[in-house]
């Protein structure tokens, strides 16, 4: 994609602007060495109670006006509500576990919708996990749910539709790579008529092998795949010991 | 009905019975299987079956489940599907029959004890 970028420089303006941008990031990496470490503080600290305000006593309008009728019944101010002092609990407990197995942040930014560089359905994905071979394919669906967000991936290998559902701040996929994005953004969140024959894309190992080529183009060993794969999983693995 | 995909002769087999429960089959599962429809031949009579087949149409093997259309959870979170349903026969003692595996099976499988049927696979997902 970057190559045909720059062979036709006025073609794809959204591939110019990613690439501007994407330069523009390690520089910004480089000066903020301490971004990494999170400094937002832990929710859930108790906060103290107010004191409890006097009750004031129900008066009845009555005809002489220095001489109210007073009643029994004592009326309590409205105590302050506790949902602007307490956050959810479920909220910030999945925020906190996004925290720990996300330290770099990288992951949620990945999938966050306000990103305009992040995956969405339709391009193509590569997981990496901690066994066996990465997993490419193109991505069906994104499951938005806190930590439990989780990528629909389908490929064909050797002609058998596969489908992989993977947890993406799970601690044993060391990497998610786009290996390709769709050129057209695709116009529903859940492409499952890509399973249908007319519209399935196939094996998607030449988009694989293109992306690989491109990789090692900017890496003098042509192994900038492979450690680039293990950069996200490494900071998450030191975020846990 | 299955995709048998292994080169023991049988293309599709029936599953009679799931060995050993009474739920459903899902990877590495051991069914009884009749074959229904050999491969190679293609003749639809029963004739003269090619050398290679090691079994013949309306035979009762054991087989093992090696890939389903229903997802599999695995204990990581994760899930795989496929887009068929396949198996490999097996005689009783639990060895394949053919000597080749054509196509993507289950890791599960090698948590329920059938690597031998996983080092013949190509790949596994």
């Amino acid at each position: 994609m970057i190559t045909q970028a720059s062979r036709r420089p006025l073609a794809s303006w959204k591939a110019v602007l990613r690439r501007t941008r994407q330069q523009r990031q390690p520089l910004l990496l480089r000066s903020m060495a301490t971004e990494t470490t999170p400094t937002t503080p832990t929710p859930g600290a108790a906060m103290p109670i107010p004191p409890r305000k006097k009750p004031t006593f129900h008066t009845i309008k009555s005809n002489l006006p220095h001489k109210p009728i007073r009643t029994a019944f004592a009326v309590y101010p409205r105590p302050p509500s506790s949902r602007s002092t307490t956050p959810s609990p479920l909220i910030s407990y999945h925020a906190q576990q996004i925290r720990r197995l996300d330290r770099t942040g990288a992951r949620t930014a990945l999938f966050s919708k306000s990103n305009p560089d992040a995956a969405k359905a339709g391009d193509v994905l590569q997981v990496t996990t901690n066994r066996g071979e990465p997993f490419a394919g193109v991505c069906l669906s994104i499951r938005r749910a806190g930590v439990d967000t989780a990528i629909l991936l389908r490929n064909h290998l050797t002609k058998v539709g596969v489908e992989m559902w993977y947890k993406i701040y799970s601690p044993n996929v060391l990497g998610i790579e786009i290996i390709w994005r769709r050129p057209k953004r695709a116009r529903r969140a859940r492409l499952t008529y890509m399973r249908k024959p007319s519209h399935d894309m196939g094996n998607v190992d030449h988009l694989v092998e293109a992306w690989r080529r491109t990789r090692n183009v900017f890496s003098s060993k042509g192994k900038g795949a492979a450690s680039n794969a293990g950069r996200a999983g490494k900071h998450a693995k030191k975020g846990r010991r | 009905m299955l995709n048998c995909i292994d080169n023991s002769g049988a293309a599709i087999v029936e599953c009679a019975l799931v060995v050993g429960q009474k739920r459903h089959a899902t990877i590495g599962d051991r069914i009884v299987a009749i074959v229904q429809k050999q491969r190679g031949a293609s003749d639809a009579g029963m004739g003269v079956a090619s050398a290679a087949n090691k079994v013949k149409r309306g035979d009762i093997r054991h087989a093992i489940v090696v890939r389903t259309r229903k997802q599999v959870q695995r204990p990581d979170g994760s899930v795989v599907k496929f887009d068929d349903n396949a198996c490999v026969l097996i005689n009783k003692a639990g060895d394949p029959i053919g000597t080749r595996v054509n196509g993507v099976v289950g890791a599960e499988l090698r948590r329920r004890k059938w690597s031998k049927i996983l080092s013949m696979a190509p790949t596994h997902a």
